[in-house]
């Protein structure tokens, strides 16, 4: 038997017996995928002549979503370490899915690039034919190709662990991978992220040092939101809860320190625009408490809402939580969106007058499709791949 | 997507599948091509940089009458299609008068208020002022291209090579000038329009200006100097002290745009005040719809 036939006969096997409710799950995310990703086929073939980007506004919500989505895969990271490095085997049963997690949105990071760029093609030959080393694309591109494999390394040593057939040098590897990934997501990935971003000079929001740091708090309160969010949802369809209640409360004091972070950054971060006295500073404030005061209220209403609910123990419940947890998503994302959109919209000329961006159907379609397409692929993973809490 | 290409009578005529999606298949496979390749349709030979040579623009103030004649000849001269607006070079109104002093409280009121680059007549009581790629001495939009299709020349000119851009448009939100192009669309100019010894670039790649480097190389001056009724512009050699360049730059007072920011511009403004013989010339009128900007 080839391997090929032997991986189908194993997801037959696998997905013997599921639930009704998990086909017609995966059917919504397969036509949400499929209407979504034509959009992208249409933008390959037209250019992004439907969008609503222009030459004043070049970076629109693919690049909020790649900020986004590289934050999100941090939840990975801190499971691995909390279990590899600091020896809490109550974090096991959501070991592999923060993985998977973390894969999942490193995957959507490069799908929003490869959907933005005009050529993605030629794209794809970064690193090795096209490069340029003072690039914080390039750094950063390349960084997630190696964050790719060092996660599918941790991932196939985990199964290995899993079904119990890991030796002694696969366990130890395993370990090695799970604590290598903490410092090489922060200060590389993460870190570069911000780079990207921070090294723009041209815009005042942008340029500061403080950027790369407020990507790796930001990235650990969302990474590690998602995974509490994808637990307490997993807890909540398999009528079984996947870790202990103390866990739960643990998960929420790590919550807790990655939001002070954050909401410690982003409210001085907005502190200092608001007493900018230049022309950019000026023009970012106005536009902050003007046009997307929405997104800033949600950002900072949102941040301090969810550390309100995780600072008390007896909110440190699943239901808790969840709120907290989701409101952590959001907020972080509206602070994503106030970023890179803000940054552009200060016209570098006073004459070109106000310069609008909101994106239209024809990129937030593609988003959601390969949002929805990455869900589909983690839902079947999640029954194919044997799981800490489906083996023991 | 299938597009309605034509209405008739009463019912819409739809085309067949395979037209409709033929078009799609064929850009689609013409874009694989171009990123396995590495070359996009007809290779145009760029003339080798001019050794010990650094090429700067002087564009005076006090002469430019905002005819944007310069932007009209530069669009021809460099097979810019209509879908890039504004062109290369844009060409501003100012609106305040030397001395004025802006509201430092809210400053964003004077942007709700219209658009100074949308003028429709030329006025001798304002300031004019063309802006375009500066060609810094260190351009972020070089350091920032993740696979170098920006690139500093010896002779100072900014380029581009239209082969190796992947279209990311970092060097557009890098850029302080808003400098360069994107092609949101395939670019479509007419045959007998092209300009043999300019690329045509393709849709998914930046462009910007080059200082007509397939002129400026080969001994010429840039287009827009020449389109310039006002000689307004005077573009040189700086390594060369007994070029027209070094001798304005040595006489007149100029300034450069946001050298705070430390990029080493190589557009040098003068400012002295001059007779402008407005009069004999019309604006050449621009598209109004430029994307992103409210009208």
């Amino acid at each position: 038997m080839s391997v090929l036939q032997g991986a189908i006969v194993h997801v037959r096997e696998s997905l013997a017996g599921t639930d009704k409710k998990f086909y017609i799950y995966c059917l919504i995310l397969i036509i949400i995928a499929f209407l979504g990703l034509g959009g992208s086929i249409t933008a390959l073939a037209e250019g992004h002549v439907h969008s609503n980007m222009s030459d004043m506004v070049p970076w629109g919500v693919f690049i909020s979503g790649l900020a986004f989505f590289i934050g999100l895969s941090a939840g990975a990271t801190m499971v691995g370490l909390l279990i590899h490095g600091f020896g809490r085997e109550d974090y096991h049963p959501v070991g592999t899915r923060a993985i998977l997690i973390g894969l999942m949105s490193i995957f959507a990071a490069m799908g929003c690039v490869m959907m933005d760029v005009g050529n993605p093609f030629r794209a794809m030959k970064i690193p090795f034919l096209l490069r340029n080393e003072t690039s914080m694309f390039f750094i950063s591109s390349t960084s997630y190709m190696g964050f790719m494999t060092l996660l599918m390394a941790e991932l196939i040593m985990t199964i290995k662990v899993t079904l119990g057939k890991a030796s002694s040098k696969d366990k130890k590897i395993g370990k090695l991978l799970g604590i290598i990934a903490v410092p090489y997501a922060l200060i590389v990935v993460h870190s570069f992220t911000g780079t990207i971003f921070g090294v723009v000079k041209a815009r005042e929001m942008w340029n500061t040092p403080l950027l790369p740091v407020h990507f790796v708090t930001s990235a650990l309160a969302s990474g590690f939101a998602l995974v509490i969010l994808v637990t307490i949802l997993t807890s909540w369809v398999n009528r079984k809860d996947l870790v202990s209640r103390e866990t739960y409360n643990h998960m929420g004091i790590m919550l807790c320190f990655f939001l002070i972070a954050t909401v410690f950054l982003d409210t001085f971060d907005y502190l200092i625009i608001s007493y900018s006295g230049t022309e950019e500073g000026l023009e970012t404030w106005h536009l902050l408490t003007g046009r997307y005061l929405p997104t800033l209220l949600i950002n900072m209403v949102g941040l301090y809402g969810a550390l309100a609910i995780v600072s008390f123990r007896k909110y440190r419940t699943p239901k808790g939580l969840l709120y907290a947890s989701s409101i952590t998503i959001i907020a972080i994302a509206a602070y994503r969106i106030n970023l890179i959109s803000i940054g552009q919209l200060v016209p570098l000329y006073h004459e070109l007058g106000e310069i609008h961006y909101v994106p239209n159907i024809h990129e937030i379609a593609p988003f959601i499709g390969l949002v929805a397409m990455l869900m589909f692929l983690y839902a079947v993973l999640t029954k194919v791949l044997p799981l800490e809490d489906k083996v023991h | 997507m299938i597009k309605l290409t034509a209405i008739a009578g009463a019912g819409a005529v739809m085309p067949r599948p395979e037209e409709a999606y033929g078009g799609m298949f064929e850009a689609i496979a013409e874009k694989i091509s171009q990123g396995i390749k590495g070359t996009i349709g007809k290779e145009v030979l760029t003339p080798l940089p001019v050794k010990g040579a650094k090429f700067a623009m002087v564009i005076d103030l006090g002469l430019c009458i905002g005819c944007r004649r310069c932007s009209y000849a530069c669009k021809l001269e460099n097979n810019v299609p209509d879908s890039i607006n504004p062109p290369y070079i844009m060409v501003f109104e100012t609106r305040y008068r030397p001395g004025q002093i802006i509201g430092v409280n809210k400053p964003v009121e004077s942007h709700i208020n219209g658009n100074g680059l949308l003028y429709t007549k030329l006025r001798k009581d304002r300031m004019y002022m063309p802006v375009q790629c500066n060609h810094c001495d260190d351009p972020p939009c070089a350091k920032v291209c993740p696979t170098k299709a920006t690139y500093k020349s010896p002779d100072g000119i900014v380029m581009m090579d239209y082969n190796k851009c992947i279209g990311c448009r970092y060097c557009m939100a890098a850029c302080p000038y808003n400098a360069r192009r994107f092609n949101w669309s395939k670019p479509e100019i007419l045959s007998d329009k092209v300009n043999p010894l300019v690329p045509v670039r393709t849709d998914g790649v930046v462009e910007k200006c080059t200082f007509c480097v397939h002129r400026t190389r080969r001994g010429r001056t840039t287009r827009c100097v020449e389109a310039c009724p006002n000689r307004a512009r005077t573009f040189g050699n700086l390594n060369d002290p007994n070029s027209a360049i070094s001798k304005l730059l040595s006489s007149e007072r100029y300034f450069r745009l946001k050298v705070g920011l430390n990029t080493g511009p190589q557009i040098w403004y003068l400012t002295s005040k001059k007779e402008k013989p407005m009069r004999w010339y019309k604006p050449v009128p621009i598209s109004p719809d430029i994307r992103g900007l409210k009208q």
